[in-house]
């Protein structure tokens, strides 16, 4: 298995990722810093409201030091350098909303919080809206598919905000069960049943929003369609005729036609989450990095923002590499070139 | 003249025929026509319908005057004027994405995966470096970037639609190419390829009908991608406020907590018309890929 092909393919996906990651990277930075907001302005603008500094020569000094303690002096191309040599380590320097806090220990206190809470409703949402779709087309006549293809019709143009609002004004609203604010601060890891009831009591209702949109619309509406797809190909129609067993049908025929472009987007949804679910995080208050990174463009906190867009570019291009060199053996048809 | 009538004899028969056959198509192409015409309406209302103010504040909906016929807001407006011009700025920004984006990302994705080799690799490296930053985070730096620039415009809707398609054509490009990619290695796209025939034939021959229905599933998803995007950005007061759209709309709906007050013809407006526009181009895609692929009926 391991040819001289397979090497060479291996090496330039790797190459490429690290283009990849290195482009992206460049193309925020540039961005974030065509931002018309100024972080330290905004905190000199505060000082000088709360009347901490006065002395107009302790004034310039101040703005000095916090121009290079955020590595915004020099040349722009010195600091796009400077910055490249920091994304090494991932460490951008302290946060400015928060000020002492490096922007590094900010965002991976918040990380737990978000990949919980995405990986696990991402990854259910995934197996029950492909098995569902999947039914639902090869039963396509039936009463039940029909009113869950309506219902999928219904749930997917809801946006997530307006499920999580309307969650939030029946379950603690109508029925107060779950929190009106979710959790706050970091996870401890001392007592695992009060971990568990804690994630559980602040990420029900976060969780369920992003389910039951995402399941029912997407997976299962792209499944469904798919499946349709792939039914009415001559090698189905051809097994059909033959009289095989329909679990067979399903499992050798459909299933895995199916299952492959699916595959890809769960790959990279997956990659996606450390981005964080940012207007489900702002809507339930929950303390992911949603949260952060809205706060953190709002107010020009460079580090933070890079830190979490750079985890988040890592994070999907990683899983396109893993994809791209797992998709052959998936897929018997497409070969490396 | 007689060219393009047998241009047009095939669009208009199979269209004519969609009505009578497919109840799907029609069930969509209905409701399409109902937005569109709201959209419509919209040209006709007063001027006064888009100052606040103007109207008595918290009216439940009543049948005394149009103005009046879905109630007013808290913030003294008609929610039936403000609703048929969301519906018209929401369509337009999802159309212009959807045909800008979509159609580059179809382009892409079959020339990448037909071509292979150099071609591939550039245009994929491409795709990859956009596709990997999160969209909305880039959204909302671009937007506050730019707002004070779009805002200036006359119009600035149509822009928000070009602004979702610097990076939304990605998806489908991918999504097209791993298609491509199993399609290829299949016999008549090899014959086709052996035969000497150009890559536009075989785009537009072999690989168009295979990806038809992929493609129209793939404009309905950039339509919504276009207006969820814009509401979701509208939702955190980062689209233009003062334009109605169905995301500004439910701005508004939260930033006058409408949801808790009680004002359900308010908030059901928006989000009813949401699940409309979905609903019907969905639909329709579902009716032309059943016509299109007879097998499906």
């Amino acid at each position: 298995m391991v040819s001289k092909a397979l090497l060479r393919f291996i090496a330039i996906r790797t190459l490429t990722l690290i283009l990849t990651i290195f482009v992206a990277f460049s193309f925020t930075f540039i961005l974030l810093r065509a931002m018309p907001v100024s972080a330290v302005e905004n905190i000199i603008g505060s000082f000088l409201v709360t009347g901490g500094v006065t002395d107009p020569q302790a004034l310039i000094e101040l703005r000095k030091t916090l121009y290079e303690v955020f590595g915004l002096t020099g040349s722009p191309i010195q600091q796009y350098i400077n910055y490249l040599k920091r994304f090494l380590t991932m460490d951008f320097g302290p946060s400015i909303m928060s000020f002492p806090t490096p922007a590094r220990e900010l965002v991976f206190s918040r990380l737990p919080w978000t990949i919980s809470l995405l990986a696990f409703s991402t990854l259910l949402s995934w197996i029950l809206g492909n098995v569902l779709g999947v039914l639902a087309s090869m039963y396509r006549r039936k009463k039940i598919s029909k009113i869950l293809v309506s219902l999928s019709l219904t749930l997917y143009p809801i946006p997530y905000y307006i499920m999580a609002l309307l969650l939030i004004f029946i379950f603690c609203y109508l029925v107060p069960i779950f929190p009106l604010v979710g959790g706050f601060g970091e996870i401890s890891f001392t007592d695992i049943g009060s971990i568990i009831r804690d994630w559980l009591y602040k990420s029900t209702l976060p969780a369920l929003s992003i389910i039951l949109i995402s399941m029912f619309g997407w997976w299962f509406l792209s499944s469904y369609a798919l499946t349709l797809n792939v039914q009415t190909e001559d090698y189905v129609q051809y097994a059909t005729l033959r009289g095989l067993p329909e679990p067979h049908i399903l499992k050798n025929y459909l299933l895995k036609n199916v299952l492959l472009p699916q595959i890809t987007t769960l790959g990279l949804s997956l990659g996606g989450i450390f981005g964080g679910a940012l207007l489900t995080e702002i809507i339930f208050a929950y303390p992911g990095v949603g949260m952060i990174v809205y706060r953190a463009v709002m107010t020009g906190d460079y580090p933070t923002a890079l830190t979490v867009l750079s985890l988040s570019i890592i994070g999907v291009a990683v899983a396109t590499y893993i994809l791209d060199l797992v998709y052959p053996f998936i897929d018997p048809r497409v070969k490396y070139r | 003249m007689i060219p393009k009538i047998t241009i047009f004899k095939p669009i208009v028969s199979s269209f004519s025929m969609l009505m009578k056959m497919n109840i799907k198509f029609r069930t969509g192409f209905i409701i399409l026509s109902i937005l569109v015409a709201l959209a419509c309406i919209s040209f006709l209302a007063p001027p006064s319908s888009t100052y606040w103010y103007s109207y008595p504040r918290n009216m439940p909906p009543s049948f005394e005057n149009i103005d009046v016929l879905l109630g007013t807001t808290a913030n003294g407006r008609s929610v039936f004027w403000a609703f048929t011009h969301a519906i018209k700025n929401s369509l337009i920004i999802g159309i212009i994405t959807a045909l800008v984006s979509s159609h580059i990302g179809l382009m892409l994705g079959i020339i990448a995966g037909l071509k292979g080799g150099a071609i591939d690799k550039v245009l994929m490296f491409i795709t990859d470096s956009i596709i990997v930053i999160p969209p909305f985070i880039i959204y909302m730096i671009v937007i506050m970037t730019l707002k004070q620039y779009i805002s200036a415009l006359g119009n600035p809707i149509p822009f928000i639609g070009l602004i979702f398609s610097i990076t939304g054509w990605c998806w489908p490009a991918r999504q097209v190419r791993a298609i491509m990619l199993s399609l290829r290695e299949r016999e008549f796209v090899l014959i086709s390829i052996l035969s000497g025939n150009s890559i536009t034939h075989i785009m537009i021959k072999e690989a168009m009908p295979h990806l038809l229905a992929w493609h129209l599933t793939n404009l309905t998803n950039a339509i919504l991608y276009g207006i969820s995007m814009e509401a979701g950005l509208a939702v955190l007061g980062l689209s233009i406020l003062d334009k109605d759209t169905l995301g500004t709309m439910i701005y508004w709906v939260l930033y006058y907590s409408a949801l808790f007050r009680g004002l359900w013809w308010w908030y059901i407006t928006p989000i009813l018309g949401a699940i409309m526009v979905f609903a019907a181009f969905f639909l329709i895609s579902q009716g032309i890929s059943e016509y299109i692929n007879p097998r499906l009926r």
